[in-house]
């Protein structure tokens, strides 16, 4: 490809190494910020409902709710183009190749998916939805998501460690690597991935040049989605070992870029609800005060946050880790999805309004913090809890207090 | 390089090559050295990291056809 020179340099620079995650964290922050200014807040498990809505739809199964089609429905196609620009993002940085794990680990992913499926839909969102964009909305039921999946975690991890003694077998036996990145005549995976930008550019455009209000949005999805791909591939950013990590080995790293991150969309989501910024046909500042913003406060979101952090933990990656795992060649993130997925539809008709009947208060708390304590209050009190953890995984990387490892 | 114990972290994805590898180094002598076999590409960064951590002695990495061969000494 490029033999020399600047270009060469410029592209070994991006994907000769991992970038540090915080550096990912800050540029996922601003492309958060971007699809807030444009339509709605970054989220990951609408997506997942809506490809599992779509797939049992096409198999004849109506009764599982329908949804718009997936190229129409922004969370869908950002999911669908996260994989692909991590999976380019992982051709160029020569770390792709089919991952295929032990049968008990595949297993373990599907599994992992189903459980996030259940907890997004009864605690109304993700790691991405309802932690990386729902605290910095400011939503009342996010802390307590937020909560959920720190206490599901914690269980879930104990589960993986007491997992290692008692039943070793699970995560050993056959697996294998397919068609990897590295070693011989292996020249043509950066060639696809230069192919498949293209690919992506021009579906990008045909969307744009349709010229409708909704296909411009979709569009521009369309092209955040790959460069979210590619920037989460980089520095392998991950919510659910911000959550993990203190309890495992000790390290604060992955908490501490999550702070960073969640702390720049703070800022944005806080400017752009408070001046009603953007729109894309909305007028009511109101109706952009409450985006990301959903009734579940707070023991539906503690509920439902607690068996997503069991899922996430398990499977080893959250809604949006998931993605981009799957997107780099892990088989068992494939699973996942496909838990995920089919898992989601089911729980919202069948789980969810038991969960609605047992809670029925949750549905009448749509809390957005700054009605009760004002705009500076609620940002105050993001603030405080952000200092504390950050105060608390610094202390347990010194003293590991609270790490398994 | 005399290798004491191998481990076989094929195919598996974070977090269990970084639970599997501190069970392992935990059973095993000071100044043994592990040699640990994954597929993983977040391991290029964990593995060094969690030995820094931990005061492990990381020795050495190796690639070849997408699998990584790390070289751990026991502190």
């Amino acid at each position: 490809m490029f033999k020399k020179g600047v270009l060469r340099e410029l592209f070994d620079g991006l994907f000769g190494k991992s970038w540090p995650m915080w550096v990912g964290g800050i540029l996922l922050a601003i492309l958060n910020i971007l699809l807030f200014v444009i339509k709605y807040p970054w989220g990951g498990s609408g997506g997942y409902i809506s490809i599992g809505q779509n797939l049992f739809q096409n198999l004849g199964v109506k009764s599982l709710g329908t949804s718009t089609p997936i190229s129409l429905h922004t969370v869908a196609l950002l999911n669908i183009f996260i994989v692909l620009g991590a999976f380019i993002s992982s051709l160029f940085s020569k770390e792709f190749s089919i991952k295929v794990a032990p049968i008990g680990e595949l297993v373990k992913g599907l599994i992992g998916g189903a459980l996030m499926g259940i907890g997004a839909t009864v605690g109304i969102g993700c790691t991405i939805g309802g932690f990386f964009s729902g605290v910095p909305a400011l939503s009342g039921g996010a802390l307590f998501l937020s909560l959920g999946f720190m206490l599901g975690t914690f269980v879930a991890l104990r589960y993986l460690l007491w997992e290692m003694e008692a039943l070793p077998k699970i995560s050993m036996g056959k697996s294998c690597t397919l068609i990897p990145g590295t070693g011989k005549k292996t020249g043509w995976q950066r060639w696809l991935g230069w192919i498949l930008i293209a690919v992506v550019l021009y579906i990008f455009s045909n969307y744009t040049a349709k010229g409708t209000a909704l296909s411009k949005v979709l569009g521009w999805h369309v092209f955040i989605a790959l460069i979210l791909g590619i920037i989460l591939q980089r520095s392998r950013y991950c919510i659910t070992r911000a959550f993990r990590e203190p309890f495992m080995t000790g390290e604060a790293t992955a908490p501490v870029a999550i702070i960073i991150s969640v702390l720049v969309v703070l800022i944005g989501f806080t400017v752009i609800k408070y001046f009603g910024v953007g729109n894309a046909g909305e007028t009511a500042v109101r109706a952009i005060e409450m985006k990301s913003v959903y009734a579940n406060f707070w023991l539906r979101a503690l509920i439902g946050g607690f068996i997503f952090g069991l899922g996430m933990t398990i499977a080893g990656g959250c809604a949006v880790g998931t993605l981009w795992r799957a997107g780099e060649g892990h088989v068992k993130l494939w699973m996942s999805i496909v838990g995920f997925v089919i898992m989601a539809p089911v729980s919202k008709k069948f789980i969810v309004p038991v969960v609605e009947k047992t809670l029925p208060e949750s549905l009448r708390y749509k809390v957005f913090l700054p009605d009760y304590l004002g705009y500076t209050g609620a940002v105050v009190l993001i603030l405080v809890i952000l200092l504390l953890w950050y105060m608390f995984v610094k202390w347990n990387e010194k003293t590991g207090k609270f790490s398994a490892l | 390089m005399q290798v004491d114990q191998t481990l076989d972290c094929k195919g598996l994805s974070c977090p269990m090559p970084i639970i599997k590898l501190a069970k392992t180094i935990k059973k095993m002598n000071s100044g043994e050295v592990l040699e640990m076999i994954g597929t993983d590409p977040g391991s290029k960064t964990d593995v060094p990291a969690w030995c820094e951590k931990t005061g492990n002695i990381f020795m050495e990495q190796t690639e070849d056809g997408g699998a990584f061969k790390f070289y751990i000494k026991k502190k």
